[in-house]
């Protein structure tokens, strides 16, 4: 018979579980990390949902990898004597904490207005504006970057990484990054002005 | 926009290296003790001990207000500890107070002894103004190995956490500085060394966010957000 579930949607018999996962993780098990982090990830965004309803999906799913991260770095915290679940919870309870305070400021901040009209109604007048406008198009065009060139770009102007930053989570060197990010922006530019 | 979110955890799952699971909050605690002593002890020696010490630590007194600063500094650093590990009770970051009391009412109770033996003129406050930085120098290594050891836990209550680290250290710090500084009236001590320890802490908690927090945690893995509109760092 399966234990009464909790709060959190979690039965006994899967809170069992995710203590093992989580220690066999912290033995350095990877694809026991892998199986907990996609056991927790739904249980996360679940409560965020349950707990803040009128959040964007996107500043949920924002939450969500800032608690993952989170775990990551300080997974060293978990007591393998403890239940796993509690200490899960108390990260999330933090996070979201830190979370909604950075959204209310933003949306304090932020006005909502109407689309500007255009200027001109001929169409010819405003595609490429509109067109390298859209994040969509943007995004596009720096997916089908060389995988150097996009990791370049990524972390220095999209991230605003700092040159040693980048160099420390990419692995490449200071120099190659220039480089990269230097062909990674031009081929961009040619890009843009192909879908124009 | 989940993919990304997969993306991050294909990624963490990968950089999952084995960790070593940080000791108990106790254990944490008798390592603390075991940096800081010998600096403390080093300090004092260097100083030279106070004349009179032998006979200072047979006063009640003495002893009373020395060990309540001991057990200030070792109950605050367990409770720094205990407060940078999630999922545990939040009760034993007010441990603290119980010491601090005994030592705040041993000074208050010499204040009104002073008071009632001398009048107001018992009560005249001197300047006092080495107490600041001689408690801050004792301190000084207790108070860097504390700030090491609490960046390895979890940022939850930054200001609370580095204020107790604070507190212990600079317990310690007046622990030290009463066994070479001869100065014992109540409330010289209360004002201008239980004063520094309060003030030492304030400040502390002032800069916790600084110290440690969930941005600087999180950066140090060098691995970013991904996905959906946001790309950045948590």
């Amino acid at each position: 018979m399966r234990a009464v579930s909790n709060r959190s949607g979690i039965d006994a018999v899967d809170r069992d579980r995710l203590d093992e996962l989580m220690r066999s993780a912290q033995a350095g098990d990877s694809v026991a990390y892998a199986r907990l982090l996609a056991a927790i990830a739904p249980l996360i965004r679940r409560t965020i949902r349950r707990q803040r309803q009128l959040m964007p999906a996107a500043d949920v799913e924002d939450i969500v990898q800032e608690t993952l991260l989170s775990v990551h770095a300080v997974r060293a915290t978990y007591d393998a004597n403890r239940p796993f679940l509690p200490w899960l919870m108390a990260i999330l309870r933090n996070r979201m904490v830190d979370g909604t305070r950075r959204y209310a400021r933003l949306s304090a901040h932020e006005i909502a207005v109407d689309p500007l009209p255009e200027t001109f109604a001929d169409e010819d007048t405003n595609t490429m504006v509109e067109r390298h406008d859209r994040a969509a198009v943007v995004r596009r065009a720096v997916r089908d970057l060389p995988k150097r060139q996009r990791v370049a770009v990524e972390m220095l102007k999209l991230q605003e990484l700092s040159l040693k930053e980048a160099a420390s989570a990419s692995g490449m060197s200071i120099s190659a990054l220039k480089v990269a990010v230097h062909r990674g922006m031009k081929g961009l530019r040619a890009r843009l002005r192909g879908e124009a | 926009m989940t993919q990304g979110t997969d993306d991050l955890i294909r990624r963490l799952a990968h950089s999952g290296a084995q960790v070593r699971p940080l000791a108990s909050p106790s254990r944490r605690t008798l390592f603390w003790l075991a940096v800081s002593l010998p600096y403390v002890a080093a300090i004092v020696l260097l100083m030279s001990p106070r004349p009179g010490l032998i006979e200072k630590l047979s006063e009640l007194r003495f002893q009373v207000e020395q060990l309540a600063a001991l057990a200030t500094a070792v109950s605050a650093a367990m409770a720094s500890f205990c407060a940078i590990v999630p999922g545990r009770p939040r009760w034993p970051l007010l441990i603290p107070l119980l010491p601090l009391a005994v030592w705040l009412g041993s000074l208050g109770q010499g204040c009104i002894e002073t008071w009632l033996a001398y009048g107001a003129e018992g009560l005249r406050l001197r300047p006092d103004l080495i107490c600041f930085p001689a408690i801050a120098m004792v301190g000084a290594v207790p108070a860097a190995a504390m700030v090491v050891m609490l960046r390895r836990g979890a940022p939850l209550y930054p200001r609370a956490t580095i204020a107790l680290g604070a507190l212990a250290a600079a317990a310690l710090g007046n622990f030290g500085l009463r066994l070479f500084h001869t100065q014992d009236a109540s409330l010289m001590v209360l004002v201008w060394q239980f004063g520094s320890v309060a003030l030492m802490s304030a400040l502390a908690s002032r800069a916790g966010r600084r110290l440690i927090n969930w941005q600087a945690t999180v950066r140090k893995l060098g691995i970013p957000k991904t996905g959906g509109e946001s790309t950045t760092y948590g």
